[in-house]
């Protein structure tokens, strides 16, 4: 230790801590620029110059090291003078347009001038003339407003290790950018970010950064984007790193479902992943899946949380991924929990909506079979059709039913025989049962349901399949690799066509359609569809599958207030889902309509951790499952970094796969899985990074 | 035996104890022993953990490298220098900085340099980069070599006037090696002195640090002189301090003003305040060391500035005198075209008359010139023919 005075402050610091920071830290601010807490020091920009007692002229005190017995002075004349002309020739090369900066607001020299307010007009302003560089991936470069801190060079060399960021200079004009000018993505740059996140000024910025999402948010959107706010970034690096249990368990921490999901996750993370920008996307779900398929569990088993018995009792109604997460969670709280589903399984959708060919049985049944070992009880074949009557026995009731109703359109002919219904058609066929269709199908419907019974139906054997809705190609909800896949095995797809009428006396003959001219929605969401003149066609059937959407199996006799679609009306679906009865609770699909298992998960996490408020706890649901450790910011080098391709899984062929229900996608392979990890551009190492001081953070700089 | 070849008959210790004894100074800008650099790099890199190492350079500031002669004459001198102090200190870390402007050079010195493991590397030394390395400059690497030869004196290279780089010892007087009595200014290393200070001055007090000894007459200007040395400045600059990168360009800015007559009353105020502050405002002597010739020129040459700020006359003749815009009587079409461009408004007359530009006003920008449709616009340095001297219609100037 070290006992130092600065302005006649006594303060006692570690020996050879730099003085800028110890007076930082002390709460007494010092002006600077070029500094940055996670960067060597450079003494360029002589915005932290002191005055040492005892030491002729003065010295940058982010390059002092604390001694023993050093006095400094932050304030003299002599200093204030120097700062000043620091200033003074630091903005002759900078453009004078604050206002019109995008950074305007952030700037840390506009904030330095505000504190130092420089004189001018003494010296000679130039305008730099460099042409701003926006054909950056992530990144935009203006280096007419760069004022060589050498932050962004520092950040890329020292702290990063990618090295693509220098000091150049052309024409007496020194400048930062790539060897020879060469776009980032040709000079092996990492687009980590740290440049923009250290450029004080307007001059490195990011090109797409959302300035509605909280900073943390838009920085790393995959996590954002994740209904259950997984950490992405995170459990990518730890799969790099071949820590696989690691990466599990940093998945446990915010889902139940690691496999299942790694398996048919709807990965929305992808579509905002930031790699997308440099290339392709991430594959973000099939490492997941990696990571989950290789797991031992030796990091999660048997840790986390599991609050004492609270005595009370809850009921979840529903065994999907919604109700299930609730149950566990709910259990880990200390609570009495009993899932009671009506089928002869759990997993809801899983089971009985997701065909085995995409998500095989056994990964459902070895997940809930980590709740139950939990001690969440599970009551199968146990239809409830009077939730109210179970608060007689428990203390809360949370109603997670799902949508397995199909939906029928009201056109003519929809009431023969051969018409069938998308959730009774896959639940049968899942269960083994006679699923009552013939040899021609028409599927009417353009979601990843309409595919499911579509590909299902090829599988047990129907000859000719025509997919057909009213969505143009392009706006199918579908995903494309579903679309493409079932084209592969030979289903016909018709897409922009209304559904005139199912033709037949009694029993399908086929269906009569139009062609779709154009189709959008009015301001009241009605549609409103143009056809073609004189396109009328006709497909031969023997049976017609509705795929138009399910609604939740439930009548107003159940007690509870219904709302649109059938839905389970709740207080607020974002923030309260308690229903119109006290202590019943819904959650997921039964709420909110059909969506996808990552958001139903989420829904269950939200209603467990409402209902343990409701039941007197806390509703802390979180948990820390994986070692916590700093992540590695240096990466390093990595030639053609932003060249790599995505990896793709490894698909069996058309011809082997559609004739039964055998898994056909078998992952990442383990010879590129590594690759397609260290693809990240992990936007998180950012947030690691120290953010500035200015002096509007120092008390004595507050206005009052 | 060469120097390294003796070295290394040595303990460390015995060469180090030898370098003490040679009480050999560093060459260049710093003048402290070699032992006392050496004390303080060790010192250095054991407080920051850092490796240490030896690198020979010119001083940074060195921008007319005329003391690349003693590495062109005899590069082992200079490498075998290097690796003897590599030797005594324990460290294969090794390097020669060649300036960029002498990159060529790297190809002379490539077999010696290979010879003793040193890195050549081409620009200026980066001082934050090189802590815990003692540096020294080349000359101290070559007399580093003479002293474990046993042949080592002391003494100062000076190129005079352009002559054949020399070594004369240090006593020598200034007046023996140049001839004083044209002499309006005496360049010694990196600043101005007068022809009588000079006099009085041996080579060693001379701060000749770059080797350069130049007699500047009446027929030099002290400001196009300092102009030329400011703008080399500017050039090798690395330009990652700002005093050193925004210093330089607003003296030479100001500088080079004052020589094309457009200087402004403060320039030589702003020239002392920047000037000064460069001193102590970097930590290379790129910044600290190159504001000292046009601080010495507007100290020492103070009427010589203000003859071109005030009077636009510069009394060597070499500025402004080249020169002169005029507009042709006989072709003047008095359109006034030139008028609306002039941005020192100094161009009289009115349409249908003949244009007349003011001589005294006019600092030749020459943005007239390409307006004349007439071509009647000419920049000379030549003689000026009889020009209208009071508004006079076009088609009626008459010479007489």
């Amino acid at each position: 230790m070290a006992v130092i005075t600065i302005d006649g402050t006594r303060l006692e610091v570690p020996d050879h801590k730099n003085i800028l920071e110890c007076a930082l830290d002390a709460g007494i601010y010092i002006p600077h620029l070029c500094h940055h807490r996670d960067l060597n020091p450079l003494g360029s920009c002589r915005m932290c110059v002191v005055e040492v007692e005892g030491q002729e002229g003065v010295t940058t005190s982010c390059t002092l090291k604390a001694k023993d017995g050093l006095k400094i002075k932050t304030k003299t004349p002599k200093v204030e003078r120097l700062r000043m002309l620091a200033l003074e020739l630091l903005l002759t090369g900078h453009p004078q347009d604050c206002s019109t900066c995008p950074k305007y607001g952030n700037c840390e020299l506009q904030m330095l001038i505000q504190y130092i307010g420089p004189k001018s007009g003494r010296l000679k302003m130039r305008t730099k003339g460099f042409k701003p560089q926006e054909d950056n991936p992530l990144i935009l470069h203006d280096m007419n407003r760069c004022i060589l801190c050498g932050r962004c060079v520092r950040a890329c060399n020292e702290l990063r290790g990618v090295k693509v960021l220098q000091y150049q200079k052309k024409d007496m004009e020194t400048y930062v950018g790539t060897l020879h000018g060469r776009l980032l993505k040709d000079a092996d740059c990492r687009f980590c970010g740290a440049c923009a996140e250290v450029c004080p000024t307007g001059t490195i910025r990011d090109k797409v950064l959302d300035s509605e999402k909280a900073r943390e948010d838009a920085i790393v959107p995959c996590r954002h984007a994740c209904p259950a706010h997984t950490d992405i970034p995170r459990y990518i690096r730890l799969v790099k790193n071949g820590e696989y249990d690691e990466a599990a368990a940093v998945i446990r921490e915010k889902v139940p479902f690691p496999k299942a999901l790694g398996y048919i996750c709807s990965h929305v993370c992808e579509l905002e992943c930031k790699r997308k920008e440099v290339n392709e996307e991430m594959s973000i779900r099939d490492i997941k899946r990696y990571a989950a398929e290789h797991d031992t569990g030796s990091v999660w088993r048997g840790k986390g949380k599991q609050l004492a018995d609270t005595g009370k009792k809850v009921c979840v109604v529903g065994g999907g991924p919604a109700g299930l997460t609730a149950a566990y969670y709910l259990r880990k709280q200390g609570h009495d929990v009993t899932v009671k589903e009506a089928l002869p399984l759990v997993g809801g959708m899983m089971s009985y909506g997701i065909p085995s060919y995409r998500l095989p049985r056994e990964i459902i049944a070895d997940e809930a079979k980590v709740m139950e070992d939990q001690g969440v009880k599970i009551e199968v074949n146990t239809k409830v059709e009077k939730p109210i009557e179970l608060l007689k026995e428990y203390d809360a009731v949370l109603m997670a039913i799902g949508g397995h109703k199909g939906v029928c359109l009201p056109i003519e002919g929809h009431d023969q025989k051969g018409v069938i219904l998308n959730t009774d058609f896959l639940r049968n066929a899942s269960m083994g049962k006679e699923t009552g269709i013939g040899r021609k199908i028409v599927v009417l419907g353009g979601g990843n349901v309409a595919f499911d019974c579509a590909r299902t139906a090829k599988r047990l054997g129907a000859e000719e399949i025509h997919l057909a809705c009213l969505e143009a190609r392009a706006s199918m909800t579908a995903d494309d690799e579903e679309i493409e896949q079932a084209q592969e095995e030979g289903i016909f797809v018709h897409p922009a066509q209304t559904f005139e009428r199912i033709t037949g006396e009694g029993t399908v003959t086929g269906v009569d359609f139009m062609n779709v001219k154009s189709f959008s929605f009015d301001e009241n969401r009605r549609a409103i569809i143009e056809k073609e003149e004189g396109s009328e066609h006709h497909i031969d059937a023997d049976t017609v599958i509705f795929a138009v959407g399910q609604r939740p199996d439930i009548t107003e006799e159940a007690g509870l207030e219904l709302g649109r679609g059938n839905s389970i009306t709740v207080k607020d679906i974002e923030r309260d889902k308690k229903t119109s009865a006290e202590g019943i609770f819904a959650a997921g699909d039964a709420v909110y309509g059909t969506k996808s298992v990552i958001m139903a998960i989420e829904s269950g996490r939200e209603a467990a951790s409402q209902i343990d408020r409701y039941l007197g706890g806390d509703g802390d649901i979180s948990e820390v499952l994986a070692p916590v450790r700093k992540a590695e910011s240096y990466i390093g080098q990595c030639p053609g970094f932003g060249y790599e391709e995505k990896k793709y899984t490894q698909i069996d062929s058309a011809k082997s796969r559609s004739d039964n229900f055998d898994l056909f996608d078998h992952g990442i392979c383990d010879s590129d899985i590594c690759a397609e990890a260290g693809r990240c551009l992990q936007c998180d190492l950012r947030l690691q990074i120290s953010r500035p001081s200015t002096w509007g953070d120092f008390s004595e700089n507050k206005v009052v | 035996m060469s120097g390294i070849e003796n070295a290394k008959k040595m303990s460390k210790q015995e060469v180090l104890d030898k370098i003490a004894a040679s009480g050999i100074l560093e060459y260049g800008l710093h003048h402290e022993t070699l032992s006392e650099r050496i004390r303080m790099a060790e010192e250095e890199a054991q407080e920051e953990r850092l490796e240490l190492g030896v690198v020979a350079a010119l001083n940074n500031a060195d921008t007319d490298g005329v003391l690349l002669e003693v590495l062109k004459e005899n590069p082992e001198k200079v490498t075998g220098g290097i690796a003897i102090l590599g030797y005594a200190l324990g460290t294969d870390k090794l390097s020669l900085h060649i300036p960029e402007s002498a990159a060529e050079l790297a190809d002379l010195v490539k077999d010696a340099a290979e010879a003793e493991n040193v890195e050549i590397v081409t620009g200026l030394v980066n001082k934050r980069a090189e802590k815990g390395s003692v540096l020294m400059h080349m000359i101290t690497a070559a007399g580093l070599s003479d002293v474990l030869e046993d042949s080592f004196v002391a003494g100062i290279y000076v190129s005079a006037n352009g002559a054949e780089l020399k070594k004369v010892a240090c006593d020598t007087k200034l007046s023996d090696i140049v001839d004083l009595s044209e002499a309006k200014a005496v360049l010694a290393g990196y600043r101005y002195i007068r022809p009588e200070t000079a006099a009085a001055l041996t080579v060693g007090e001379a701060e000749i640090d770059n080797g350069l000894l130049r007699i500047l007459t009446e027929k030099d200007c002290i400001v196009a002189e300092t102009d030329e040395k400011l703008t080399a400045s500017r050039k090798q600059s690395c330009g990652r301090c700002v005093f050193c990168r925004e210093g330089l360009l607003q003296l030479q800015y100001m500088n080079n003003e004052i020589k094309e007559g457009r200087g402004k009353p403060d320039y030589i105020d702003m020239t002392k305040e920047i000037g000064e502050a460069m001193e102590f405002s970097t930590p290379c002597t790129m910044g600290q060391v190159s504001a000292k010739i046009v601080l010495s020129a507007v100290e020492l040459f103070e009427k010589e500035y203000e003859l071109h700020m005030k009077k636009k006359t510069c009394p060597a003749g070499v500025c402004f005198s080249a020169q002169t815009i005029y507009i042709d009587p006989r072709l003047c079409s008095g359109c006034g075209d030139c008028a609306d461009v002039c941005p020192k408004d100094c161009i009289d007359g009115k349409p249908k008359y003949i244009y007349m530009i003011d001589d005294f006003d006019c600092d030749r920008c020459g943005k007239c010139i390409p307006e004349c449709s007439e071509e009647a616009i000419v920049k000379t340095s030549g003689k000026v023919p009889k020009l209208p001297n009071k508004l006079t219609k076009v088609g009626k100037f008459r010479k007489r």
